[in-house]
């Protein structure tokens, strides 16, 4: 075989590792019915064909005919058959793949259910192998591999910088012996944050006030292998919280405010290392709900009087299945709570997740395809914007500029804390 | 160390996680090599983030300090 024609067979044999009858499924019943240009965004927001879900799948279709399917082989002209290595293809593939968001709201129109964003992990699968993969993504997830690598040199300056935190969670919680809980053997829960403070210390004050036996993580849930598409990359990732919980003897994995995050370590880790988590994974959005119900924090009903509008997260809402713990936790903050509409499983995707934000490439469509979002929000009326996931805060912040809503855009936690009863420990 | 020739200021102050590493990456071509970019951070985050973004790149923090709030970073470009 010539080099050409064997790295061809070895593209062709990496597409085939990853065609399960799932996906198998998904590239020969899709009937062209066209319904799922009006389910995504960023189709409906620039009416550009790269962007609609049925096309993007199609790229991969179009190799999977011809070199996977006996009418392709015999007729690869009929169904437009490309090859993997084709420049032009993968050019198409790594803007319409990488633009993609992974909100699966067109799996939710389609009438076969066809997930394009499982197609597209195909095509991140092919872009990685072709040298294509996104560059940023590529040095996000590598930088927090090494981060898991050479923790002991970070987690000894980064407590020192979080001191000033402590201070202000102990000025709020009226305890002088409060802080932030590191390290803790056998605690009932591991509590995995974002990077920085902001989802540190409303947590933080929260879990004292409910009495919660904690300790933080010293990683971060954000996992941008998954938003690269490398799996390897991903698991490694996803492992160091993973070998923490097992070192800790933790009884709970607790996500912050983080959609990815939820996915990851519920639904993928487990596909990606074959093996359960070491203690269950629970949301913080269900944990304070649950704080919230049995008594174990008190919120002064009512206590945000300004009207607060909430953003489901597709990964938090449409994919993990929490629409009511974060609304619950929510309404019992305001006196004014306004839905968007559409709304739960038919909300518009903010536009800036599948690690977007981090992709300035994708700046354009970010921008453009936000204006659904934008004019939900505006819609409402609302002064807040809640919503539980650092990308969608991101993007909605960068709506917020370019759109001029005027909202001020907040976690779920900000607004416990905001309206929290301190009761003294 | 006290007089390193900076090539490039950035003010990443109020940004959070991945924001500071991104615009570090983004801006990394934009000195010569053995160029310094000099980015004022304000989330802690940046304190791993960063460093491990250099070190994972091959290029080098020559310097990191800390003024009040302000993480600053000497970032120098190696290749
Ligand atoms: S809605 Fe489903 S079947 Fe119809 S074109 Fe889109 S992916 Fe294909
Ligand atoms: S998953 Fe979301 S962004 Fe991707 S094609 Fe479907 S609707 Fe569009």
């Amino acid at each position: 075989m010539t080099p050409e024609a064997n790295a061809r067979a070895e593209l062709l044999q990496l597409i085939d590792s990853k065609m399960n009858r799932t996906l198998k499924y998904y590239l020969d019943t899709c009937v062209r019915c066209a319904i799922c240009k009006d389910a995504c965004h960023q189709y409906v927001a620039t009416g550009d064909v790269l962007y609609l879900p049925a096309y993007r799948a199609e790229l991969i279709r179009r190799i999977y005919k011809k070199y996977m399917t006996g009418s392709g082989r015999l007729l690869p002209k009929l169904f437009e058959g490309r090859d993997p290595e084709d420049d032009v293809l993968l050019d198409e593939l790594y803007k319409t793949t990488y633009a993609c968001t992974s909100c699966r709201r067109c799996m939710f129109w389609c009438p076969f259910s066809i997930d394009t964003s499982w197609v597209l992990a195909v095509a991140k699968a092919l872009l990685l192998a072709t040298g294509r993969g996104s560059e940023i993504l590529t040095q996000l997830a590598d930088s927090a591999i090494d981060k898991g690598k050479n923790i002991d040199l970070y987690t000894g300056v980064i407590r020192e910088v979080l001191k000033g935190s402590e201070e202000e969670m102990r000025r709020i919680v009226q305890d002088p012996s409060a802080g932030f809980v590191y390290d803790k053997q056998g605690a009932d829960v591991l509590y995995v944050a974002l990077a920085g403070t902001h989802t540190i210390l409303p947590a933080a004050i929260v879990f004292h006030q409910a009495g919660e036996d904690w300790t933080l993580s010293s990683f971060e849930g954000s996992n941008y292998g998954y938003f690269l598409g490398d799996t390897v990359k991903a698991k490694a990732i996803a492992q160091r919280i993973v070998d923490e919980a097992k070192t800790l003897g933790v009884k709970e994995i607790v996500m912050s405010e983080c959609g990815h995050a939820h996915r990851v370590m519920r639904d993928f880790y487990r596909m990606w290392a074959k093996e359960e988590l070491p203690a269950p994974m629970v949301s913080i959005l269900s944990k304070v709900d649950g704080y919230i119900k049995d008594g174990r924090i008190k919120v002064t009903p009512g206590k945000i009087t300004e009207p607060v509008t909430y953003h489901d997260p597709c990964q938090i809402g449409r994919n993990f299945g929490l629409f009511e713990e974060p609304r619950n936790v929510v309404r019992a903050t305001c006196s004014d709570f306004r839905d968007m509409t559409p709304n739960r499983q038919k909300q518009w995707c903010c536009g800036g997740g599948g690690g977007l934000v981090a992709e300035t490439e994708f700046d354009d469509v970010r921008l453009k395809s936000g204006r659904l979002k934008a004019d939900q929000i505006k819609a409402t009326g609302a002064k807040i914007l809640v919503t539980p996931c650092e990308n969608c805060r991101l993007q909605i912040e960068s709506l917020n500029d370019h759109y001029d809503l005027g909202v001020r855009v907040s976690a779920v936690l900000d607004l416990v804390v905001e309206a929290i009863e301190i009761k003294p420990r | 160390m006290d007089d390193i020739k900076v090539d490039l200021e950035l003010d990443l102050k109020g940004l959070l996680c991945p924001l500071p590493m991104v615009r570090v990456s983004q801006n990394i071509s934009k000195v010569p090599v053995g160029g310094v970019i000099r980015a004022t951070a304000t989330d802690p985050g940046s304190l791993a983030d960063i460093p491990s973004w250099a070190r994972s790149t091959g290029n080098e923090i020559i310097k990191q300090e800390q003024e009040g709030s302000n993480l600053i970073y000497y970032i120098k470009r190696i290749k």
